[in-house]
């Protein structure tokens, strides 16, 4: 029982020492990384096809990762005229960054793997088509370019999603899963 | 993978071949039961027959069996803890019943030194075996599907290639895997975090359904999964074994082998063990399409080393893990929109076709486990073992898309990777037997560092230090075994993070401790029956995801809130054991009521989170007081004497007791009834044996409302095929397996896998095992 005891006491100290020694690399919690980037802004530029003087724009911002509060919505609002078209330009952008990374470069590169989807809510008298198109054969709809005809005068919400869509890209929208799902508030008058 | 199948093909041809030639005079069965001085069985008696065998444990009868022995002269022996060691000479000229009865080891002076098998310390909590033939059936199959086999155990999946074992309806962080000896450590903070162990390093798994934390520490809530290694060889030369596996449903393929020997002479008391295992799968299929991107590819090793002398022993062990797993891509949903969209799908929104190519998403996983223990036996047989452990666990995560960047670096980089590296020390005390008390005492240190790295902030960075000590005492007296047990835990935690504005570096330390008991006992009637008692507490503290998660949780559609207030979970289970056995009939009922203090869930808020990646429900961490209840049953009876009906039933109740509901994702009830045909000889094959069972879940209608995103689905029915024999070849043993799952292809979703919402389970599966020992 002595000799018991000793070997006990030994393994305690031994415990201790290696509990001391080891590497505390935990204690350097890693940095954003600069490069890596996230989609906080999805902005709509829409441009009157028959007036290029008539150019709204519209953001939906959100400057933290996983953050609600950093949710700002006070842009995001498109005011159309009744009876017009629209040409609907996407982008995706990382706005932590000064000057901000634009991420529609990246999703265009990866036109095959991605759809921007336009849902304009029922009694919104809005229809929108994709006008660029990928690399596959026959050419799906990216989205990032589009074509907006509003008739008459209504109000709604416009639904914009960026699915990723890896080997499974078709055109429709309810395939993959999204990197960006937002409402915009739109006024046809 | 060619060359897995092509291995399996030659394997076929050696078995086929085999069968056509001239049996062996190895076609003898050696076997019998294990008694005590009062006439009850003694379970976990190491038996050996030397010079062929590596040894087996007496199961909960006190039986062993030893088929295809050799005719000649063998020597077999009986070692258990406690009592003293038994050996002979005996001729085998026919089959040979042997009926021991082994005395206990009082002051036993002298040369015996206990290297059997552990045997679980706690021995009036409930327990289960999966060992032998049973155990030869799973193997294949992941370590959560394995235990599926014992009473009161499920699975929790996350699609075909993850899955966790669940005790009484709980898992993941309240259930406790001892690997070898050492508290397996790695990431648990999710139902796709599954255990990282090859289970062909275990010959045995001893499953502690209940509170043990008196024995192993914070954790065991549910109970705890300890797997061991056969003990290293002792008489010199070498042996080993060879499995070679193929399954028809994601055309697995699996080989594992294994090498050990001692050495005599001037090396007397080294041995040593080295063993392997492959494991290539493919998209697994349901009855009407393929799991796109299921496949998956697991390559793990380990080498042991070992030294006895004069009651001095001494082992080095090292064993690594390695897998890379394909997530289903048809289950990718960011946002309940997403989930919405699939679950109104008939089939999923993926391509149907089979391939072993693994896409994003994936994840890869590796763990590397050192052990180094040292032990001295004294004269009494008392004991004390020091055992240190190092792990390191890093696990990789890859999203299905791309992260969005322009650098190159950064592209190949997982989105997700955290290392855990951890230190354990170790100390056990065994006390010999005398005048019916025995006992184990002991001190248990560790301590992990978990390291974030990736390019999406899910948990942070953490320190911890746990420290405990315990001590439990047994007393043997007549029909009445009695045991009791005291235990004390301190946790440290140190929380490293960086604020997300000024990027400055802050932390926050946690303290936790705690007291946990045992007290039980078995009162053996007679010879056929006993009863068994255990009031047993266990804790543990709140796992770092229920504390520190802050976010959209992918896999589950949601937005999870954790509590870093949150205070360590307590339960207090009690539970009953009644066993009977007779020539014919075994039953076991268990029962037991599991009461979990500060049970920690993700409470849904009824509310909703809207965030650029979509609008999610809100769930916080938050506790509850909880119990759980149920009962586990088995029976086998021997219609005649080659034909055995055999039934299990799984019952699990869980309940909230404080929102006056039910506990969310708890099992469904779960019938096994079968029945199987045990021959003795048939032409050239040993031991053969056919059986057909049916697996029945109900659908399960104890659920909160608003806790999930869909209703559970229904209940199903499945019938399974299993048939075998051994058979001597080449001199030495090819033991033979198949099954059929799922015979007749039934399309079924079960509600504890997490892909339920997206796509069937597995379809029908015709699987062949050939194991060849030599």
């Amino acid at each position: 029982m002595k000799r018991s005891s000793i070997i006990m006491i030994l393994a305690a100290l031994v415990m201790v020492a290696v509990w001391s020694s080891c590497k505390k690399s935990e204690k350097d919690v890693q940095a954003p990384l600069p490069d890596a980037e996230t989609i906080t802004t999805v902005q709509l530029k829409a441009v009157n096809v028959a007036d290029s003087t008539d150019t709204v724009n519209a953001k939906w911002v959100q400057l933290v990762p996983s953050n609600p509060q950093s949710v700002d919505t006070s842009h995001a609002y498109l005011r159309l005229k009744k009876n017009a078209s629209y040409t609907v330009n996407v982008y995706f952008l990382d706005e932590t960054k000064t000057p901000a990374d634009d991420i529609t470069t990246e999703v265009r590169e990866r036109a095959n793997y991605h759809l921007v989807c336009f849902t304009p809510a029922s009694g919104l008298n809005l229809t929108v088509n994709a006008t660029d198109h990928d690399t596959h054969t026959p050419a799906l709809p990216v989205g990032l370019t589009n074509l907006a005809t509003t008739t008459g005068a209504s109000a709604g919400n416009l639904n914009v999603t960026l699915h990723h869509q890896p080997d499974l890209k078709t055109g429709d929208c309810s395939l993959g899963s999204a990197d960006a799902n937002v409402n915009f508030s739109v006024t046809i008058y | 993978m060619v060359r897995v199948w092509s291995a399996m093909v030659s394997a076929i041809v050696i078995f086929l071949l085999a069968a056509t030639a001239t049996a062996q005079p190895c076609k003898y069965l050696v076997h019998g039961v294990v008694t005590d001085d009062g006439h009850h069985p003694v379970p976990g008696v190491i038996v050996r027959l030397m010079p062929d065998s590596v040894g087996m444990a007496t199961d909960t009868t006190g039986s062993f069996s030893f088929s295809n022995v050799c005719q000649g002269t063998h020597k077999i022996s009986f070692e258990a803890v406690g009592y003293k060691k038994l050996e002979q000479a005996t001729d085998v000229t026919a089959d040979k019943y042997f009926s021991i009865t082994l005395s206990t080891s009082d002051n036993e002076l002298g040369d015996v030194v206990i290297s059997g098998e552990k045997v679980h310390e706690l021995r009036t909590v409930l327990t289960d075996e999966l060992k032998g033939k049973a155990l030869l059936q799973t193997r294949g199959a992941t370590l959560g599907e394995s235990l599926k086999e014992l009473p009161g155990l499920n699975s929790v999946q996350t699609g075909p290639g993850l899955s966790k074992p669940v005790i009484h309806g709980l898992h993941s962080n309240r259930v406790l895997i001892i690997n070898n000896g050492i508290r397996q450590e790695g990431q648990q903070w999710g139902s796709d975090h599954t255990p990282e162990i090859d289970p062909f390093t275990a010959n045995k798994i001893t499953v502690v359904k209940g509170a043990a934390s008196v024995r192993y520490g914070a954790d065991a809530v549910g109970g705890v999964i300890l797997l061991d290694p056969d003990p290293l060889p002792t008489t010199p030369g070498i042996h080993g074994n060879v499995y070679a596996i193929g399954a028809s449903n994601g055309r697995v393929g699996t080989t594992s082998g294994m090498l050990q020997g001692a050495f005599g002479k001037k090396l007397e008391g080294l041995s040593w063990r080295v063993q392997g295992t492959y494991k290539q799968a493919g998209n697994f299929e349901t009855p009407h399409y393929y799991l796109f991107n299921t496949g998956l590819k697991e390559n793990d090793f380990s080498g042991t080393l070992g030294y006895k002398k004069k009651g001095f022993n001494f082992s080095v062990f090292y064993s690594h893990y390695n897998t890379q797993t394909g997530i289903f891509s048809g289950a990718q949903s960011n946002s309940p929109a997403d989930l919405a969209a699939k679950m109104a799908r008939s089939t999923p929104d993926v391509p149907s076709y089979f391939s072993y190519t693994i896409n994003r998403s994936y994840q890869q996983v590796s763990h590397g486990l050192l052990k180094a223990t040292a032990g001295y036996t004294f004269k009494n047989n008392a004991k004390v073992d020091m055992t240190f452990g190092r792990q390191e666990d890093l696990r990789e995560e890859y999203d299905a898309g791309l992260p969005f960047t322009t650098s190159a670096a950064l592209l190949a980089k997982p989105q997700l990777s955290f290392t855990l590296v951890t230190h354990s020390l170790d100390l056990v005390y065994t006390s010999a037997v005398r005048s019916g008390f025995s006992g184990t005492a002991g001190i248990t240190g560790n301590t992990s560092g978990n390291v974030f790295s990736g390019l999406r902030y899910l948990i942070p960075n953490y320190r911890d230090y746990n420290a405990g000590a315990f001590a439990i005492e047994r007393y043997n007296r007549g029909k009445f075994n009695f045991e009791a047990g005291l235990r004390y835990d301190y946790r440290w935690l140190r929380v490293y993070q960086r604020n997300a504005n000024t990027l400055q570096l802050y932390n926050t330390t946690y303290g936790y401790n705690n007291v946990t008991g045992t007290i039980g006992a078995t009162y053996h009637y007679n010879a056929h029956l006993s009863f068994t008692g255990n009031v047993g507490t266990a804790w543990r503290a709140p796992s770092i995801n229920e504390m520190y998660i802050n976010g959209e949780h992918f896999s589950n559609a949601s937005y999870e809130v954790g509590d870093s207030s949150l205070k360590s979970e307590r339960s207090l289970n009690t539970s009953l054991s009644v066993n009977y056995t007779n020539s014919k009939l075994r039953i076991t009922a268990d029962m037991y009521y599991n009461k979990i203090g500060n049970y920690i869930y993700a409470k849904p808020a009824l509310a909703s989170v809207t965030i650029i990646s979509g609008t999610y429900p809100l769930f916080l961490y938050t506790q509850t007081n909880a119990n759980i209840k149920g009962l586990d049953a088995s029976l086998q009876y021997d219609l005649t004497n080659h034909l055995t009906f055999q039934s299990k039933t799984t019952i699990v109740l869980g309940y909230n007791e404080s929102a006056h509901d039910y506990l969310v994702f708890m099992p469904a009830n779960r019938y096994e009834n079968g029945i199987t045909y045990q021959g003795h000889k048939l032409g050239k094959l040993d031991e053969p044996y056919i059986g057909v069972e049916n697996v029945t879940v109900s659908k399960q209608s104890r659920v909160p409302p608003n806790s999930d995103f869909a209703p559970p689905p229904a209940g199903y029915s499945l019938f399974n095929i299993n048939g075998g024999f051994t058979m001597p070849l080449l001199k030495h043993l090819l033991t033979v397996s198949a099954s059929v799952n799922n015979t007749t292809n039934v399309a079924y979703r079960d509600y504890l896998n997490r892909f339920r919402y997206y796509a069937d389970d597995l379809g029908a599966s015709y699987v062949l095992r050939l194991k060849y020992s030599f």
